[in-house]
C-alpha cells in the first residue's frame, strides 16, 4: 500500500516496465550530462542565470525578512535583559573609557585642524561617502560553499553590484548580484573575497582574504615588514575603489609571519541592519557607448531616441590612405 | 500518491475524475518538501562554521529511498538547480550532484533490496561526504575554485540530522497515505 509502483502481471505490462526503466536510465544520464554542460557554460560565461538568480532572491528574501523579524526581536529582548544585569559595572567602565577618550580627542582636534589646513594647501580632493540604502540582511547561506547573504534591498533602491556593505561594527562585504528587491552580498569570509586593507598601527598595506572559515588571513603585505602584534586593528585602505578607507575589518588575533589571522569586526550573522554605500571611487566607464556608424543617423531614427551618431573617423585616428597602385 | 491506482481514465465517472484531478497535487509533495528545505537552509544560523546540515540533499535521498517513483533523477536535478540559484553557486553544481546521488540510491536499491536503517544511514553519510568532496572539482570546472574542506562540518551535522529528516519524511508519507482517496473498484 505504501509503494507507488505495482508489480506488473501481464507480459505487455512487463515490457512496458522494461521500456520505462530504460527511458528513465537514459533520462538520468541526459540530466547529468546537462548539469555538466551547464557548468561549462558557467565557466565560459559566469553571468549565466543571473536573471533567474535575481528572481529567486526576490522571491525568497521577503519571506526570510518576515520570518526573521520576531527572532531579531527576541534576540534584542535577551540583549536588553543582559544589559540590565551588567549595567552598573559597564557604566563605570564606560565612564573611565570616556575620560581617556576625551583627553585623546582634545589632542586630536588640534591635529585635525592642521590636517584640514594642510589638505587645503595641497588641494587634496577626497570623495565623500554616501549611503545608497539601509536594509536588513535577510538570509545567509550557512550551508553552502559560497559564504553569501541576502539583502532586502535591490535595484529599486539603487543597489547595484560591487557596492560596499557596512554594518555598525565594520565591513560586511560587497554586493555581487542585485535583483529588483534583493541583492546578494559576498561576505568577507568567502574564499573569493579580497579586501585591500592597512594595518592601522604600522600603515602597512595588504589584502584581507577570506578562507571559507570564520577568520580572515592577511596576505600580500607590502612595505617595510614591521612585526604585527595581536590586537592590531585592520581597516580598509580605500585602494581598488570599492571600499571606503578607514572602515574596520577586524583585529589581528594570531600574528604569524606566514599568514596573520584576522578576527572579523562585524559578524554578518546577527547584524540585522546594514548600510549599502556608494562605491568609494567607481572606475569611470570610458568605454564607447552605442554602435559606431559610418554614416550619420537618419533624422527619423534620431527623433525616436537613437543615440547621436559617432562617426568612425571622429574617434579613431585618420587612417593612412592606401598607396595608389 | 501512495494510494491504490485510479480507475482507467475512460471509465471514470465525472465525480471520480474530479476527485482524481484534485488529488494530483500529492505527486508534487516530495518536490515541494525539498524546495522548502532549500529555503530552510538559507536560515541565518549564528554559527561561525558552515554547520547547517545539507537538508536538501538528504531530503532528495530520503524520498529516493521512500518513494523512488516520485524522486526521479530529473526532479533531483531541478531541485539542485533551485539550490544553486538560491545559494549563489554556479548553475549546475548541486543539480549534477543531486541527480547522481538520486541515481546512486536507485543503484543501491538494485544491489541491496532488503537493507536495514543503519545501512541506509551509512549510505547516505557516504553520499553526502562524496557530494561535498565532489563539489570542489565541479566548482573548478565552472571556473570558480573554492575550498570545500570547511564543508566537512556540514557533513558531520548532516549525519546527525539524517534520522530526524527521515522521520519527518516518513511522517509526511504516512499522513498522505492516510488521507489518500479510495476508489470503489479496488
Amino acid at each position: 500500500m505504501l509503494d507507488w509502483t505495482q508489480t506488473p502481471r501481464r507480459p505487455t505490462a512487463v515490457r512496458r516496465e522494461q521500456n520505462l526503466a530504460l527511458v528513465s536510465a537514459v533520462l538520468s544520464g541526459a540530466v547529468v550530462a546537462a548539469g555538466l554542460i551547464l557548468l561549462l557554460v558557467a565557466r565560459v560565461n559566469p553571468e549565466t542565470g543571473a536573471g533567474l538568480r535575481a528572481l529567486a532572491g526576490d522571491l525568497i528574501t521577503p519571506a526570510w525578512d518576515v520570518v526573521r523579524a520576531p527572532v531579531d526581536g527576541a534576540t534584542r529582548i535577551a540583549g536588553h535583559i543582559g544589559d540590565y544585569f551588567g549595567a552598573v559595572s559597564r557604566s563605570e567602565a564606560l565612564a573611565r573609557e570616556l575620560d581617556t577618550a576625551n583627553a585623546r580627542l582634545r589632542s586630536a582636534r588640534t591635529g585635525l585642524r592642521e590636517l584640514a589646513q594642510l589638505k587645503r594647501l595641497m588641494a587634496v580632493r577626497e570623495p565623500t561617502r554616501a549611503a545608497v540604502a539601509t536594509a536588513r540582511l535577510a538570509a545567509a547561506t550557512a550551508g553552502g560553499v559560497v559564504r553569501s547573504a541576502m539583502l532586502s534591498a535591490g535595484m529599486a533602491d539603487g543597489v547595484t553590484r560591487d557596492l560596499p556593505v557596512i554594518a555598525a561594527d565594520g565591513l560586511i562585504g560587497r554586493t555581487v548580484e542585485a535583483g529588483s528587491h534583493s541583492a546578494r552580498v559576498l561576505l568577507l569570509t568567502d574564499a573569493q573575497s579580497r579586501v585591500p586593507v592597512i594595518v592601522e598601527r604600522t600603515g602597512q598595506a595588504g589584502l584581507a582574504a577570506g578562507t571559507g572559515l570564520p577568520r580572515l588571513v592577511l596576505i600580500d603585505r607590502i612595505g617595510p615588514d614591521v612585526p604585527l602584534l595581536a590586537g592590531d586593528r585592520i581597516v580598509t585602505s580605500g585602494d581598488g575603489g570599492v571600499f571606503p578607507p578607514g572602515v574596520p575589518v577586524g583585529v589581528i588575533v594570531d600574528p604569524r609571519r606566514d599568514g596573520p589571522v584576522i578576527r572579523l569586526a562585524a559578524s554578518p550573522l546577527g547584524t540585522g541592519f546594514v548600510t549599502v554605500e556608494r562605491a568609494w571611487l567607481p572606475i569611470p566607464d570610458t568605454g564607447p557607448k552605442g554602435p559606431v556608424f559610418d554614416a550619420p543617423v537618419p533624422v527619423e531614427a534620431r527623433r525616436r531616441g537613437a543615440p547621436p551618431p559617432r562617426l568612425r573617423g571622429a574617434e579613431t585616428p585618420p587612417a593612412v590612405p592606401a598607396p595608389l597602385p | 500518491m501512495i494510494a491504490s491506482p485510479p480507475p482507467p481514465a475512460l471509465l471514470m465517472t465525472p465525480d471520480e475524475r474530479r476527485r482524481w484531478l484534485l488529488s494530483l497535487w500529492r505527486y508534487a509533495v516530495p518536490a515541494l518538501l525539498c524546495a522548502g528545505l532549500v529555503v530552510m537552509m538559507l536560515a541565518p544560523l549564528p554559527l561561525p562554521v558552515p554547520a547547517m546540515p545539507n537538508l536538501v540533499l538528504m531530503g532528495v535521498l530520503a524520498w529516493a529511498i521512500l518513494q523512488p517513483a516520485l524522486m526521479p533523477a530529473w526532479l533531483a536535478f531541478l531541485i539542485g538547480a533551485l539550490a544553486d540559484l538560491l545559494f549563489g553557486l554556479p548553475l549546475g553544481v548541486n543539480a549534477t550532484l543531486f541527480a547522481v546521488a538520486a541515481g546512486s540510491i536507485r543503484l543501491l536499491d538494485l544491489l541491496l533490496v532488503e537493507r536495514s536503517h543503519l545501512v541506509d544511514w551509512l549510505a547516505v553519510s557516504l553520499l553526502v561526504l562524496a557530494c561535498t568532496l565532489a563539489s570542489g572539482p565541479l566548482l573548478s570546472l565552472a571556473g570558480r575554485p573554492l575550498p570545500v574542506l570547511p564543508m566537512l562540518w556540514q557533513v558531520l551535522t548532516s549525519m546527525i540530522a539524517w534520522p530526524l529528516l527521515l522521520r519527518l519524511c516518513v511522517a509526511v508519507q504516512h499522513r498522505l497515505a492516510r488521507s489518500a482517496p479510495r476508489w470503489s473498484h479496488g
